[in-house]
């Protein structure tokens, strides 16, 4: 049997076009809890995302609109999730769970005349240059934009918490909101943006699905989706490049197990299907097993609610 | 350049609490002033008015002349009054360096060439890289001063600066300190120790109960004098009778090993001590060198070999803390709140959780609330809990209240053996004079304390036998009368 090295070159392609949603919304969510926050609503923001994406771009027939439309749509819906956690100090694991059930819930409402709808084709770069290369071609070429961005977002994002001021204001925050009240640093603040910015990376992610992985409307298509994103980050041990790794594993057993069924391995579907979602972990765990390192990346006040009191 | 603070007729009152009643105090730099005052005085308060932290009711704040609007830490900051907080306000994941370049305007390395000039002037040496949870609480401190200094202070506002400290530290402590009011600094420096007052300060203000109750010179004053101020009242002190020289041996550590997976925790290496039977055996040390994993070695949190800890003619290495306790073993782990307590539990389930056999808390795996009720109120009342509410969430009980709950809790079974770590951190000179007279009184009926503590005094105070723990060995154990806190010191610097 001959193996063509370019179909090589797709394959890895499909993979990372299916890691692209996962490592959005990840590394929004990874600047969320690096500030203290734990937002369970990530699901719930990507399916808002995803249909106010296709929305507007059936209504407006804009790409740009639909696709920024969409990020505002995510900035809203966890705005709310700012005020209730932030403003009224609800607990965060309930507002997040609800954040979910509701984005789920409503874009299935607004989604009721959309079903079935054609998407639109979404530009994508370097298209000619494609064939030039063999196997990295495929790889490299023919996205469109926001799957460059996705990864080039893992090492932004680790740039920014590394080596920028702001950055460092989120780890401290994240790491003792009371020190930081104390020092004269705007926590509630801080952590707004950290969950408005966590949103809007959970709506690009939701706009990515529908509009260029499966161009279209489809009731829950996020499918579980947002609460991978929110595993990969605690399994990632809050680093950005692992992140990266996990979503690339992630998406290439479920590409792999696909066609594995396709050609009828004589293994149970069941076992595949739960296949990507173990070894995802086992890897991540593995390659984060350095205690130090968890203690200095974890915030250590992820999901406890701060109050200032005078 | 003089600097003048004057606070005038500062009043915050908090529901059920007058945490400062009309304060009028006043500062001049050159001298460093004592804010003196037992826990719940109000001395933090005030401080905290005076860095921004909490906004006062009423009153105002002049700094040479002019009136400060003190909304905000950041407003404390850009009137240059720097404050080092008890409980330190530092970012313990992140380095050195980030936790001084997060509230700096400084590019990285203008701010660095500030931090190296300032560690040299002052003989502080911290890696600048290395991430805080790394550091002791001393160089903790440092590093809170310093982040102070890069902002060229007025004034400089200490809250209880050596309650973490050793002997060494502290004493290095008042030689920076002094250094500083040359300079010109304004220090208040905010205590309930009277030695330290005594050593460093030359103007001193007590309070009590969110009341100014003095301003007096210190050459006008002496520890009696100054101790009546803040109490209210006159203080007995106590002393202990030398024990009963016994050598029925009821503790033997042999050969005690401890390494450690955590690279954060103090390997222990080969300990080797036997307690006997009336005694108390200290252990000093500088924090951080091994002592609290000896307390969970002791305690049954971490396992050891079964032979290498012989309690009552039993090898009991393996046991779990439960199953110490059975053979008559009691402790008081060094956190209140986080190990010994649980704070959300109310006062009675708190003291369920210390469930040895004979108790009877539990029928049948259901919870006998009576029993544990009756038992409850029985410590309460024996050890002078300052509080008729069992029903009472354990976090509200102050420093003092629940350390006589625990050590009550962890006596009523009349143990053999009690092992404490730090048992008076932190607490007013009430509570500590109170353990204190509990521990005496528990070597009086010929039983027996292991006593780990970072406080020297209290070590020479109490213990029959001091040995010193540093780097995760212990030093040849010595009997308390030859020891002198100097001696100690130098044991607990490493050096022979």
């Amino acid at each position: 049997m001959i193996i063509d090295i370019n179909f090589i070159g797709l394959i890895i392609a499909s993979i990372m076009a299916s890691a692209v949603p996962l490592i959005l919304a990840s590394c929004g969510e990874l600047i969320t809890e690096r500030s203290g926050v734990l937002n369970l609503g990530v699901e719930g923001m990507m399916i808002i995302g995803a249909i106010s994406g296709f929305a507007l771009m059936t209504v407006t027939g804009s790409l740009i609109i639909a696709i920024f439309g969409a990020m505002l749509a995510g900035v809203l819906i966890s705005t709310i999730f700012a005020f209730l956690t932030q403003t009224l100090i609800t607990n965060h694991v309930a507002t997040g769970l609800a954040l979910t059930i509701f984005g789920i819930g409503i874009s299935a409402m607004i989604g009721k005349n959309f079903v079935g709808i054609p998407g639109k084709e979404f530009p994508v770069f370097f298209e000619g240059l494609k064939d030039t290369i063999p196997l990295l071609g495929p790889i490299l070429f023919g996205h469109s934009i926001v799957f460059y961005f996705a990864f080039a977002l893992p090492f932004i994002t680790s740039y920014f918490l590394k080596k920028t001021k702001i950055g460092l204001i989120v780890r401290a925050v994240g790491d003792s909101p009371e020190s930081a009240s104390n020092q004269g640093i705007n926590v509630r603040l801080v952590r707004y943006a950290c969950i408005l910015y966590g949103g809007a990376m959970s709506g690009l992610a939701g706009a990515y699905l529908s509009m260029i992985y499966t161009p279209q409307w489809i009731e829950n298509m996020t499918g579980g989706r947002g609460w991978i994103a929110l595993a990969l980050v605690v399994f990632s041990t809050w680093n950005p490049i692992k992140i990266l790794i996990g979503a690339m594993i992630f998406g290439g057993l479920t590409i792999i197990q696909f066609h594995m069924q396709a050609i009828g391995v004589r293994i149970p579907v069941q076992f595949l299907t739960a296949l990507p979602y173990i070894v995802t972990i086992i890897v991540l765990v593995v390659i984060s097993r350095d205690s130090r390192k968890i203690r200095l990346s974890t915030p250590s006040s992820l999901g406890k609610s701060f109050h200032k009191d005078n | 350049m003089n600097t003048n603070l004057k606070i005038s007729n500062v009043t915050k009152i908090y529901p059920g609490c007058v945490a400062n009643d009309n304060v009028s105090l006043e500062f001049n730099s050159g001298k460093i002033y004592a804010l003196l005052g037992e826990n719940g005085a109000g001395k933090s308060t005030l401080v905290k008015i005076l860095s921004g932290v909490i906004i006062p009711d009423e009153g105002k704040i002049y700094l040479n002349e002019n009136k400060l609007e003190l909304n905000s830490p950041l407003d404390a900051k850009k009137n240059d009054i720097g404050m080092v907080f008890q409980h330190f306000n530092l970012f313990e994941t992140l380095s050195v360096f980030e936790n001084l370049i997060i509230d700096s305007d400084e590019q990285r390395e203008g701010l660095r060439e500030k931090i190296d000039t300032i560690m040299k002037k002052y003989n502080f040496s911290i890696d600048l890289d290395i991430p805080i949870l790394n550091l002791s609480a001393g160089q903790k401190q440092k590093v809170e001063i310093i982040r102070c200094l890069i902002r060229n202070p007025k004034v400089l506002i200490m809250d209880e600066p050596t309650s973490v400290l050793t002997e060494q530290e502290t004493s290095e402590l008042f030689l920076s300190l002094k250094k500083f009011s040359e300079e010109g600094i304004l220090i208040i420096y905010i205590t309930h120790k009277l030695k330290e007052v005594m050593q460093l300060c030359d103007e001193v203000a007590v309070m009590r109960r969110g009341k100014l109750v003095s301003v007096s010179e210190i050459k006008n004053e002496n520890i009696e004098s100054l101790a009546k101020k803040m109490v209210g009242q006159n203080l007995k002190t106590i002393k202990k009778k030398k024990a009963k020289t016994s050598s029925d041996q009821l503790i033997k550590i042999k050969n005690l090993n401890f390494t450690s997976e955590d690279p954060f925790e103090t390997n222990l290496m080969d300990i080797n001590f036997s307690v006997n039977r009336g005694e108390c055996l200290g252990i000093a040390g500088i924090s951080g060198n091994g002592q609290s994993e000896l307390f969970q070695v002791l305690s049954g949190e971490i396992i050891s070999e079964k032979n290498s800890i012989e309690f009552n003619d039993n090898y009991i290495g393996d046991l779990s803390p439960q199953e110490r306790r059975e053979y008559l073993m009691a402790f008081s782990p060094e956190d209140r709140l986080e190990q010994a307590a649980i704070p959300q539990m109310k006062i009675f389930e708190n003291v369920a959780l210390n469930n040895f056999k004979s108790s009877n808390f539990f029928n049948n795996g259901l919870i006998n609330e009576n029993k544990i009720k009756e038992h409850s109120k029985k410590i309460i009342s024996d050890f002078n809990v300052n509080t008729d509410n069992i029903e009472l969430k354990s976090q509200f009980l102050s420093g003092g209240n629940l350390q006589k709950l625990i050590i009550g809790r962890e006596l009523i079974t009349s143990p053999d053996l009690l092992i404490c770590f730090n048992p008076t951190w932190g607490l007013d000179v009430g509570a500590i004079n109170y353990i204190h007279e509990t521990l005496i009184k528990i070597n009086e009926q010929n039983k027996s304390i292991i006593l780990i503590s970072t406080d020297t005094d209290e070590l020479l105070k109490l213990s029959d036998k001091i040995s010193v723990i540093h780097k995760g060995k212990l030093s040849k154990i010595m009997n308390a009368e030859e020891v002198t806190s100097e001696k100690l010191g130098i044991l607990m610097g490493g050096a022979n």
